[in-house]
């Protein structure tokens, strides 16, 4: 088995708040299928609204599929290590770092719930090397960061819980073009690097098809396609896909803005 | 429309952007490109006073027809500021007051219902009944984003100033904001100024393009002649383009 998941037949829906029928219910999600294969990034693309955050949270365990299955094939037992071998990198990592403590003494404190009693300095040494974090910025707090550093010190804690799967969720969104280059080249290196599987959400296609080797396009909670980030440009299938590029391009024309099948 | 020549912004008395001369014309789209940080949301508030007199210091004129805007007084630039130029903050959840409805801040601005309802129908949002009962923390940043916009077009004002208009929104929506700056850039005694970071919005949306870059303000020059660039920084800044 080369795959680290595989979601089969998922779908996902809530209750509608705005009808009064008790079973009304509104589909987030539905059908979904697809093998995460180890070591790749995958990307999810999609218009607001159209599930990629709801299949990141279904995939990180933190809420539960409606229908479907998901099939993991982990390396680690994770309930014996305690930390969970999916981890997600959040949007607005400002809220998630905790703005009273030291960087270092949160990364110590997630490296020692993974190896109680080892010596956790050369793991700590090799995670702050590879993000770059600079001395002067471990006994920093999580206020005194600006954005790009409050984004590393939160993938450090991430890596602090050595994952399997890395999930980023729009770590572009509101960065200049110089910072996503960085981060853009700080991603692959993690992959590689710790041959990292990852899942990266972005509206974004042109960053996702830098950073990914497959991409899947949403659209209204459905996969309408999915296929190598190289092809998706060249020879897109789907006449959302051939949307999502073109919006892209800001060469959209009022009557096509809004796209329906 | 607009002639700012600003020769100091400092803030604390540490020196931000200097040597800033510009003009502003009717019919035209302007756009201030620049990394993070580099001071363009400093530079375009400066322009009608927007800054904290207590930790900012702008030194310069900037002539709105034959008034300067920076010695005039403070109920003129309310006015100014109400019907005449107006912004949308990139921030514009929070460019918000939280326990006020959106219906408070379509009742301060006049204008005809009915081009009311043609806005938000254009741009995608709820009609008046159902977003006038909404409160600022109960829509999307992209949504707020649109309000903010909406609001900025009822006042009919002559110019626009809008900072990173498409930050956080995703594409299909920043087209339609392109769409309408057009078409608000096209009547006359109107014109519009941004800044951004997105190059390739930039690229598509501008008439003159200036740069912003370690305190050093490049000045305007039409779209295709800044891609053209023989300026080292400017050029360093465009190869970091990652949407081609």
């Amino acid at each position: 088995m080369n795959f680290l998941l595989k979601l089969e037949n998922i779908s996902y829906s809530v209750r509608n708040s705005s009808s009064r029928k008790a079973e009304s219910t509104k589909v987030i999600l539905s059908d979904i299928n697809f093998e995460l294969a180890k070591g790749k990034i995958l990307g999810f693309a999609g218009e607001s609204g159209s599930g990629k955050t709801t299949l990141a949270k279904i995939i990180a365990g933190i809420i539960k599929p409606t229908e479907g299955n998901i099939i993991s094939n982990f390396s680690d037992d994770w309930e014996k290590i305690k930390t969970y071998p999916v981890q997600i990198l959040f949007q607005n990592n400002g809220d998630i770092v905790n703005p009273l403590r030291q960087i270092e003494a949160v990364i110590d404190e997630t490296l020692q719930i993974r190896n109680r009693n080892k010596n956790i300095f050369h793991e700590k040494e090799k995670i702050f090397d590879s993000l770059n974090i600079s001395k002067s910025i471990r006994t920093k707090k999580g206020y005194e960061l600006s954005g790009g550093e409050q984004q590393r010190a939160a993938l450090a804690r991430i890596l602090a819980a050595r994952p399997e799967l890395m999930i980023l969720d729009e770590p572009f969104s509101a960065q200049d073009p110089e910072s996503q280059w960085n981060f853009l080249n700080l991603f692959k290196k993690i992959n590689n690097e710790y041959k990292m599987t990852m899942i990266c959400i972005a509206h974004n296609l042109s960053l996702l098809n830098k950073l990914c080797d497959e991409m899947i396009i949403l659209y209204d909670g459905k996969i309408v396609e999915k296929s190598l980030s190289s092809e998706l440009f060249s020879s897109p299938n789907h006449p959302y896909t051939k949307f999502l590029l073109k919006a892209g391009n800001y060469d959209l024309k009022y009557d096509e803005l809004k796209f329906s099948e | 429309m607009l002639n700012a020549i600003i020769d100091e912004i400092s803030v604390n008395e540490r020196l931000l952007l200097s040597d800033i001369k510009f003009k502003i014309e009717q019919n035209k789209i302007y756009s201030v490109l620049g990394s993070n940080g580099s001071g363009k949301t400093t530079l375009i508030k400066s322009l009608s006073g927007l800054l904290d007199k207590r930790f900012y210091s702008v030194k310069g004129k900037v002539f709105y027809k034959e008034l300067d805007l920076l010695s005039a007084g403070y109920e003129q630039m309310l006015s100014i500021r109400r019907k005449k130029i107006k912004y949308v903050f990139q921030d514009a959840v929070n460019s918000f007051d939280h326990l006020k409805k959106f219906e408070y801040y379509f009742k301060l601005t006049a204008g005809k219902d009915s081009e009311l309802e043609n806005l938000l129908d254009y741009f995608l949002l709820p009609g008046v009944e159902k977003l006038f009962r909404l409160y600022p923390y109960e829509v999307s940043g992209g949504m707020a984003q649109r309000i903010s916009f909406v609001l900025a077009l009822l006042a009919d004002p002559e110019i626009l100033i809008l900072d990173e208009p498409t930050s956080g929104i995703d594409s299909a929506i920043s087209n339609l904001f392109l769409l309408k700056l057009k078409e608000f850039a096209s009547i006359q005694n109107h014109t519009a100024l941004l800044v951004t970071h997105d190059i390739k919005f930039a690229k598509k949306i501008s008439d003159e393009i200036a740069f912003i870059s370690k305190g050093k303000f490049y000045n305007f020059v039409p779209a295709l002649k800044f891609f053209e660039n023989e300026n080292i920084i400017i050029n360093n800044f465009l190869t970091l383009d990652i949407s081609f």
